[in-house]
């Protein structure tokens, strides 16, 4: 039959798309016949031959259709074609076997066929068997063939010997250093996972492109290379990306999640480079505008220096419940003692409304030397004394000693602590020589010594050596004279604009 | 159920108190039953408890303390940080007809003329954020902040969108977000409150106090105002004559009458009351010590821009550090006048929106310089923006040319920033197309926001809540989703 006609007037398109639709009715009605006739020969129930007839005669004509469409939807191309010429095979099938079914038990052809009876079970019982087995073809023709079965749970995976599941496959990981990051493998190809695959595989290439591989992506598909290397202005793949949405070239096809502005500026930059496999960023030239993209992408999406969003030390801890004693002692001492978060029982202590809170009080806290994670004696009377108790609270994770009598011994002291990450030590006399044992802490991440005897050059030297922690000492007057002068002067600018 | 029965109880003992009256003038009606209806000391002891000392959050907080900072008004986004050059060719150019189908305005009539940005913008930072020079201080912040570009609301009115943005709905009686932090957070500080308001720019905001009220919750929860001249808060200070220590006495004695009375009746509110006596008794001393910005060395003061002896938005946010260090939960900047319709010389977005800025940008940069340098931004949130946005057009208000540049109320896209409390550094998150009409990625609506916050704050949006009228109340209704792309 020649259809051309059809095609070229974007009519086959138009009714091939209802195919999806229209392959319900056969599916339903061929099962729900089957299953009617099951119970009727159990005897389980009361149902005429009739009915079940009528329901084959309308799952044929719905499995007839199905097939037009079916076919005309075919014609627009991209499907894999082993996996397209089963489905269309049984799906053909399933039309036939219903006919056949139907007919031997209808009232006005039946009886002229010879053993017309005999052929009525087994076409019946073909027609179900394929039903099955085309729709799941289908699914796998529009889903992809692993759609299914990806996230098969423990413990049938490995009973069916299948990969572990990979669950966040199509997002892209957090990179620990983008530097080192090899740009196909770790941005590139996530991205085409998450927005591209889905149609452009191996067992369904729209297009005749596939972008699950590198070799099949540098290939291209039935217009040619869809990129040009050193140019992802002009290439294809990102061409169509920017498209307007509504435009029937613009990819991915409306409807479908879309790549993001920041995704096309990624995919647009490796093009750029050159679109190479396994060259790292540090070895690429990274322009100004995919910096921060690119620095997002890092574990935490920080772009500030310095500020690396990790897991903090505490993550996942479960310490016994605190004495509730030891707690209401601290709480009559006028102390504020709270749990921190549901389920880890840690414990956040603080002394805002305590100012003579001192060396000997300090002994109320060991009762909860495993709970307390937070602790805040901020503008008390503590000294080196206290603080070296300190180093008993072996959960301590935020250390607010602000104002105190803190000095480097005291700071010394507690270098021990396996999870701290905060102390603040703004307005104590602690020095350089002290911040430079602190920063050996494994876990410190941030450290406040505004107003202390530390110099901004030791400063300057230990960031170096320690980039993962943060050494602030905050604004001297000059810089916040500076910081007032330089602002103003942009006012008294405009304002000279509008005076003109 | 449980709640219910809970809730049914309480209003019984409700009718109870009337009875009790009766009994009290002599009628003696009931007081035999009545022993056994009213509930035991026991569960009056836990509720004590309950009211100071808030719940136990969901997850670990990464924002222990909230600086709300409101701009009432709603300031325009187009002339700050949502920068959109496409609108510049288009100024002065008719407004397309697909941005007014089918839309509504508060004032805008027929078709207004589009209005390019009066700022002039530059990118700063590594993370490459746009600011106009409208905001100077906050150029060297860029990589401080997190900006949420398509934020979308409900409302184009003021006082609704206002009660949106704070209380989760466009109707007054519901808690707000700062009563709610007090609530699940409690108080970090015996002798302050948990949620303290300052206001200035010379008018409260439209939506009045119900923007820091309690609703439902204890009335505990509920914002306190502190003025910003003279007494911070009215009537604490003693009266002429009266002692603090008689002062003392006669607050213990008019709590122990207070605590009888809540044996017998079980009112929660008579808790209220005790906390509020006993905490404005500690109020007395604290807060004119932390209100006093005397003590503080002249070149912070120089910092902020506070001048000697103003009420000033810059007085306030140097106050909210102050608060902040102290440990206050919830701190809530209302600032008025950013309502630049373009009817006046101060409400437009040209020089007036300049003026404004010059007013409020130099603060709050220091406030975040402040808070940074003192370790506090790292577990303080601090959130920027108004109730709406502002429209790409010029506002023609009565179909006429207005005397100065201005835009209308626009509730389909505006910008708000976050600091600090964990929240990324240098991060945008939503966009809006071309000529900034309209979210056209990640849009945030206001309930998002609030999940967001409360999130940060250690709270599942979804599981905080409070049974009222037998039903459990959240702030974010029934609707919000975390933003979880903006959280560090």
């Amino acid at each position: 039959m020649d259809f051309s006609f059809f095609q070229d007037s974007g009519w086959a398109t138009f009714i091939g798309r209802f195919h999806p639709i229209l392959v319900h009715l056969p599916i339903g009605f061929l099962l729900i016949a089957a299953l009617l006739e099951v119970g009727r020969r159990m005897g389980r129930i009361q149902v005429n031959e009739s009915t079940i007839s009528f329901v084959l005669f309308w799952a044929a004509v719905g499995a007839t259709f199905s097939c037009i469409a079916g076919y005309l939807l075919s014609l627009s191309g991209g499907y894999d074609e082993a996996l397209l010429s089963d489905h269309k095979w049984q799906g053909i099938g399933v039309a036939a076997f219903a006919w056949i079914a139907w007919l031997v038990k209808s009232d006005f052809i039946g009886e002229r066929i010879p053993f017309g009876p005999l052929f009525y079970l087994p076409a019946f019982a073909l027609a179900t068997v394929l039903t099955l087995t085309a729709g799941h073809h289908g699914g796998s023709l529009t889903h992809g063939d692993d759609y299914l079965t990806q996230y098969t749970p423990e413990p049938f995976r490995t009973l069916a010997g299948m990969e572990p599941l990979n669950t966040k496959k199509g997002e892209i990981q957090p990179i620990a250093d983008i530097q080192q990051a090899v740009v196909y493998q770790d941005i590139v190809q996530p991205i085409l996972e998450a927005r591209c695959t889905q149609c452009h595989n191996a067992s369904k290439k729209k297009g005749d492109l596939r972008m699950d591989e590198y070799a099949m992506l540098v290939k291209g598909g039935e217009n040619g290379p869809i990129m040009v290397a050193g140019k992802g202005g002009e290439s294809d793949m990102i061409k169509r990306c920017l498209l307007p949405e509504s435009d029937d070239n613009h990819m991915p096809p409306k409807g479908k999640p879309q790549l993001t502005t920041e995704q096309i500026t990624l995919l647009s930059w490796w093009i750029d480079q050159g679109a190479p496999a396994d060259k790292k960023v540090a070895e690429l030239t990274v322009s100004d505008p995919v910096k921060p993209l690119l620095a997002a992408l890092q574990s935490g999406g920080a772009a500030a220096a310095g500020s690396v969003a990790e897991a903090s030390a505490i993550d996942g801890l479960e310490v016994k419940a605190g004495d509730p004693q030891a707690i209401a002692k601290l709480t009559q001492a006028g102390l504020i003692v709270r749990t921190i978060s549901a389920g880890q029982n840690l414990l956040e202590v603080s002394a805002v409304n305590v100012p003579s809170f001192n060396d000997q009080q300090m002994a109320l806290l060991m009762p909860l030397a495993d709970q307390v994670a937070w602790l805040k004696l901020g503008r008390t009377s503590l000294s080196d004394k206290g603080v070296a108790q300190i180093s008993k609270l072996k959960n301590l994770n935020k250390l607010h000693l602000e104002y105190t009598g803190i000095t480097d011994a005291g700071l010394a002291g507690i270098k021990a602590l396996p999870k701290l990450e905060y102390i603040n030590l703004v307005g104590t006399k602690v020095s350089d020589q002290g911040i430079k044992s602190a920063v050996e802490m494994k876990r410190l991440r941030s450290l406040y010594v505004w107003q202390t005897e530390v110099t901004d050059s030791v400063i300057k030297l230990l960031a170096k050596e320690h980039p993962q922690v943060v050494i602030n000492n905050g604004m001297s007057e000059e810089s916040i004279a500076a910081f007032v002068t330089a602002g103003d002067s942009i006012y008294s600018k405009l304002d000279q604009k509008k005076a003109q | 159920m449980e709640k219910l029965i809970k809730e049914l109880e309480y209003r019984r003992v409700e009718q109870q108190t009337r009875r009790h009256f009766l009994r009290n003038c002599g009628f003696g009606l009931g007081a035999l039953g009545l022993g056994s209806l009213l509930g035991s000391c026991d569960s009056g002891a836990s509720k004590t408890a309950q009211v100071a000392g808030g719940k136990v959050p969901h997850f670990r907080p990464t924002a222990k303390r909230v600086i709300y900072i409101h701009m009432a008004g709603a300031p325009s986004q187009l002339e700050l940080f949502d920068y959109k050059p496409e609108l510049v060719k288009y100024d002065g150019v008719d407004c397309p007809a697909e941005f007014l189908e089918g839309k509504k305005f508060a004032f805008i009539q027929g078709v207004p003329k589009m209005l390019g940005p009066q700022g002039k913008f530059k990118q700063f930072g590594e993370s490459g954020a746009w600011m106009s020079d409208y905001v100077p201080y906050m150029h060297d912040l860029a990589d401080d902040l997190t900006f949420i570009k398509s934020m979308h609301t409900d409302q184009f009115n003021h006082a609704p969108a206002q009660l949106l943005m704070h209380t989760g709905g466009a109707r007054l009686g519901r808690p707000s977000l700062g009563a709610w932090a007090a609530y699940g957070l409690g108080s970090e500080n015996n002798n302050l409150p948990g949620f303290i308001v300052l206001t200035s720019g010379g008018k409260q905001p439209d939506a009045g106090k119900s923007i820091w009220g309690s609703g439902f919750l204890p009335s505990v929860y509920q914002g306190v105002q502190c003025r910003t001249g003279g007494d911070p808060v009215l009537y604490v200070s003693d009266p002429n004559g009266i002692s603090r220590d008689m002062r003392k006495n006669t607050i213990e004695a008019i709590n122990e009458i207070n605590r009888q009375t809540y044996e017998q009746v079980q009112d929660p509110e008579i808790l209220t009351r005790i906390s509020q006596y006993e905490m404005a008794f500690r109020m007395q001393m604290s807060v004119p010590e932390v209100m006093d910005v005397s003590k503080e060395p002249q070149y912070i003061r120089d910092m902020y821009g506070v001048k000697p002896g103003e009420g000033s938005f810059a007085l306030n946010c140097l106050l909210a550090r102050k608060l902040i260090e102290n440990d206050v939960r919830f701190v809530q900047l209302f600032d008025w006048g950013w309502d630049g319709h373009g009817t006046s010389a101060a409400d437009n977005v040209g020089g007036g929106l300049h003026e404004k800025c010059r007013q409020t940008d130099q603060p709050v940069a220091a406030l975040l310089q402040d808070l940074k340098m003192r370790g506090l931004l790292e577990d303080t949130l601090v959130v920027w923006g108004g109730e709406f946005g502002r429209t790409p057009m010029q506002e023609n208000r009565n179909g006429l040319v207005m005397p100065y540049m201005g835009r209308d109320h626009h509730l389909d896209a505006f910008t708000v920033w976050m600091a600090g409390g964990g929240v990324k550094k240098g991060f945008t998150h939503g966009e809006t197309d071309e000529l900034g009409y309209y979210g056209v990625k990640d849009r945030v609506h206001v309930h998002d926001l609030q999940a967001t916050i409360l999130h940060l704050m250690g709270f599942d949006h979804e599981r905080f809540t409070y049974p009222f009228q037998g039903r459990n109340f959240r702030l974010t209704d029934t609707e919000g989703k975390v933003v979880k792309s903006i959280l560090a």
